[in-house]
């Protein structure tokens, strides 16, 4: 950890020089599921997320313990059965902006963008290409998306007798609220 | 009809109704509700994030999970999204700190930069900071 909070003192100090690099510590993701006998959604609003305004790279991290549910024994059974989150805490994703010229990040205003990269879930990943929006605004940028996984694909096992509760396809909603960096 | 098989069927039915009561009732079951429940661990934010930064494994077993009692001085409020507010205290690292989230909040005014606060909320580990969920203000 004390490795980590070096590098990360150290690309601060590179960074607070030119305010390029976005960060939130409070991003949200949330997902939902919606089946005919069931909806369900969890929200997480302790995402940390930086975004590089010169590179268009994006990184976001999240805790699979900071997903809340309405119901507590859900969040049980995510943390528990699903997620394993004792064995796999953290989740990430690694990617860029790909139509990076199509924004402009010195004028306020809000702009469609596509963003590929690598999903991390437990201990499997993989590549995703999704669409959103960037907004610029005085003071700090806005990033917003929204788009669908497989919970199989990230090797999540929903046994027979759930199955048709949750959706194979979930919904994830991404929101973003970056401040420049050097601000604390 | 005989009386064993009155017996009988007045236990199999008190059984069946009685398991569909507790399979609504644990279904049904909210989050505990901090501002009344018992916390495992008393500590002050500083602590709280050096025992993650020096042994993130051992603090992860020690906090994770367990609800924490926790005083500071109030580093930024910012509002996160669905009328959530995220609280961070001061520790005495300048880049990391106690991310405590309060989910529904009507009154942000009443969480002021700079004073201190003792509040209740479960640890769910360590990010770049430490993350409480589920928070309420302690009312001593």
């Amino acid at each position: 950890m004390k490795r980590l909070t070096i590098l990360f003192f150290l690309l601060s100090l590179v960074l607070s020089a030119n305010a390029q690099k976005y960060m939130t510590k409070n991003g949200f993701i949330g997902f939902y599921s919606h089946t005919p006998m069931e909806d369900i959604k969890a929200d997480n609003n302790q995402v940390a997320g930086v975004l590089d305004t010169s590179t268009g790279e994006m990184v976001f991290q999240a805790l699979i313990k900071s997903f809340h549910f309405d119901r507590a024994l859900m969040e049980e059974h995510f943390n528990e059965n699903y997620m394993e989150s004792e064995k796999f805490p953290k989740s990430s994703f690694k990617g860029k902006i790909t139509n990076l010229s199509a924004v402009n990040f010195s004028k306020n205003g809000t702009y469609d963008v596509t963003v590929e990269g690598d999903l991390t879930i437990r201990d499997a990943t993989n590549k995703i290409s999704t669409k959103g929006t960037i907004e610029v605004m005085t003071g700090g940028i806005n990033a917003n998306s929204k788009f669908n996984i497989v919970p199989e694909d990230y090797k999540i096992k929903i046994p027979g007798v759930v199955r048709e509760k949750i959706d194979k396809n979930l919904e994830v909603t991404v929101i973003m609220k970056y401040t420049p960096m050097d601000e604390k | 009809m005989k009386t064993y098989v009155k017996v009988a069927l007045f236990i199999v039915t008190f059984i069946a109704l009685s398991a569909i009561l507790a399979a609504l009732y644990f279904y049904n079951l909210k989050h505990t509700d901090m501002a009344k429940a018992k916390p495992d661990f008393v500590i002050t934010a500083s602590l709280l994030q050096k025992a993650f930064e020096v042994d993130e494994t051992a603090a992860s077993t020690r906090y994770i999970n367990k609800i924490l009692e926790v005083t500071g001085k109030i580093a930024s409020v910012k509002p996160a999204a669905n009328n959530v507010l995220s609280v961070s205290l001061v520790t005495e690292s300048d880049l990391s700190s106690v991310i405590c989230t309060f989910s529904a909040i009507a009154d942000p005014s009443k969480f002021s930069v700079g004073t201190e606060i003792t509040l209740r909320g479960e640890c769910s580990g360590f990010l770049m900071d430490v993350l409480l969920n589920n928070c309420a203000v302690t009312v001593k």
